[in-house]
């Protein structure tokens, strides 16, 4: 029996018929078409289906799209603005943080996400942050350093 | 990965929901944030018809806490938990583990009442829940029970609570002075992975120096749930603390004698470890989980 549900995606208004069983992943991917989300493991362990709802960052393909009414989710998709890229979609590239790119939403996301709570963190917390997007091409280190150059820059968003 | 068809109700109080799991019983499943049940359900090992949504319910969410007791809502989320002062200042085991509890992103869904309902025994909550000596309130439409975390686990995946029942709340009650725990829980990595033993320690001095009048010790991943340390913390209870008393109280635990009754744990080989590295590994982490204990017990 279908749910009419409200999500606000990146600042706009959708209103969507789903099916109970549907996830926020697959609404955002298939009926919004927002496929910057990915869709990796869908067990919650890899995060490439990461997005912000309500300021926190969560495995979407974990969050039943019925759960997600009325709530506000940010996906890569709402981080480039007008203005160009957001500091930390540049800190990935300019630091070559970024091969498949297959994790790069998530870990982008979830970068975000500690900035905004973190102005400054330190290299274990942006680690123990980033502890629930995997990358398989990276080994994180370039990911790391983009993160950490994004939040030595003062009153960086 | 496709979920299995269900209808999804969402009441708006715990009442309402009673009223629905009194109607369909083992054929609805309680769901908060999901993030154990939603994994069972897209690898179809549960398939239930109805899935009654707790997760907008507001008492469901609180965190009370006063001079006596501190009182959980099941809805309040581990990333809550780990980052409450208040919960830190006085349950600081309860931070700890609820810090270690799968990844940044999964503890902003999962919740305290689901790590306790889905029983596996290596989760991270129940030990230090239970070595502060925590009870479950469980509501169904004609009344209400409470549970002490003791008696609340079954078997892996299986508690006390009944298919009409919810678990609405969990008491711990305020440590008294003198009082400190730890939880430790070993891994192969930081995040993400399924402990492979995991201790959560409890003690109460007589005063600042000793003796040790009260001592909680519970065991996860050793059995087919949490489990207390009896032996151990017989050694404990009168004498005055010290690094060799823990060793001792360590070594209780899986000193086996040849004719006697079992040991306090029952690690299996797996994956994970074979049975004689958990049984090594647990007396290592009762160690320091009953030093970390220590400390915060003297510096009241």
């Amino acid at each position: 029996m279908a749910k009419l549900i409200h999500l606000t995606v990146n600042d706009s208004e959708y209103d969507v018929a789903v099916e109970p069983n549907e996830t926020l992943v697959d609404v955002l991917r298939y009926r919004l078409g927002l496929t910057g989300t990915k869709k990796g493991c869908g067990l919650g362990d890899c995060g490439s289906c990461t997005v912000i709802m309500d300021g926190n960052t969560v495995n979407s393909c974990l969050v039943l799209a019925v759960q997600a009414h009325q709530r506000q989710i940010t996906t890569i998709e709402g981080l480039e603005t007008g203005g160009g890229l957001h500091p930390v979609q540049k800190a990935f590239i300019e630091h070559g943080a970024i091969q498949c790119g297959f994790c790069s939403s998530g870990m982008i996301l979830s970068a975000k996400n500690l900035l905004d709570k973190n102005p400054k963190p330190t290299e274990v917390e942006i680690r123990s942050a980033l502890s629930g997007n995997l990358c398989r091409c990276t080994g994180y280190q370039k990911i790391v350093e983009a993160v950490k150059s994004v939040g030595q820059v003062a009153g960086s968003r | 990965m496709l979920l299995p068809r269900f209808d999804f109700d969402e009441p708006a109080t715990v009442a309402e929901a009673c009223q629905v799991l009194s109607e369909f019983g083992t054929r609805a499943k309680v769901i908060a944030g999901g993030t154990d049940l939603m994994v069972n359900m897209k690898k179809n090992l549960v398939l239930p018809e109805r899935l009654v949504s707790i997760a907008r319910i507001p008492e469901l969410k609180k965190l009370d806490s006063s001079s006596t007791m501190l009182r959980l809502g099941p809805c309040l989320t581990i990333a809550n938990t780990a980052a409450s002062e208040e919960i830190g200042k006085r349950w600081g085991a309860l931070c700890t583990g609820a810090k270690t509890l799968g990844s940044p992103l999964v503890r902003n869904r999962a919740t305290v009442g689901g790590n306790l309902g889905a029983a596996r025994p290596a989760a991270d909550m129940p030990p230090p829940l239970m070595a502060y000596g925590a009870r479950v309130v469980l509501i169904k439409k004609s009344g209400e029970r409470i549970v002490p975390l003791d008696h609340f686990f079954r078997g892996p995946g299986l508690t006390e609570i009944a298919p009409d029942e919810i678990l609405a709340e969990i008491q711990v009650d305020a440590p008294p002075p003198y009082s400190g725990a730890g939880y430790m829980n070993l891994g192969l990595r930081s995040s993400c992975d399924c402990n492979v033993v995991n201790v959560a320690s409890f003690i109460t001095l007589e005063g600042p120096r000793g003796p040790i009048k009260n001592a909680r010790i519970v065991m996860g991943c050793v059995g087919p749930t949490p489990l207390r340390a009896p032996s151990a913390e017989k050694v404990l209870i009168g004498e005055n603390p010290s690094e060799t008393l823990f060793a001792r109280a360590a070594d209780a635990v899986v000193a086996c004698v040849p004719g006697a009754a079992s040991m306090d744990c029952t690690p299996i080989d797996d994956f994970r470890g074979s049975s004689e590295y958990k049984r090594d590994m647990v007396k290592v982490l009762i160690r320091r989980t009953l030093l970390a204990a220590l400390k915060e017990a003297i510096k009241d």
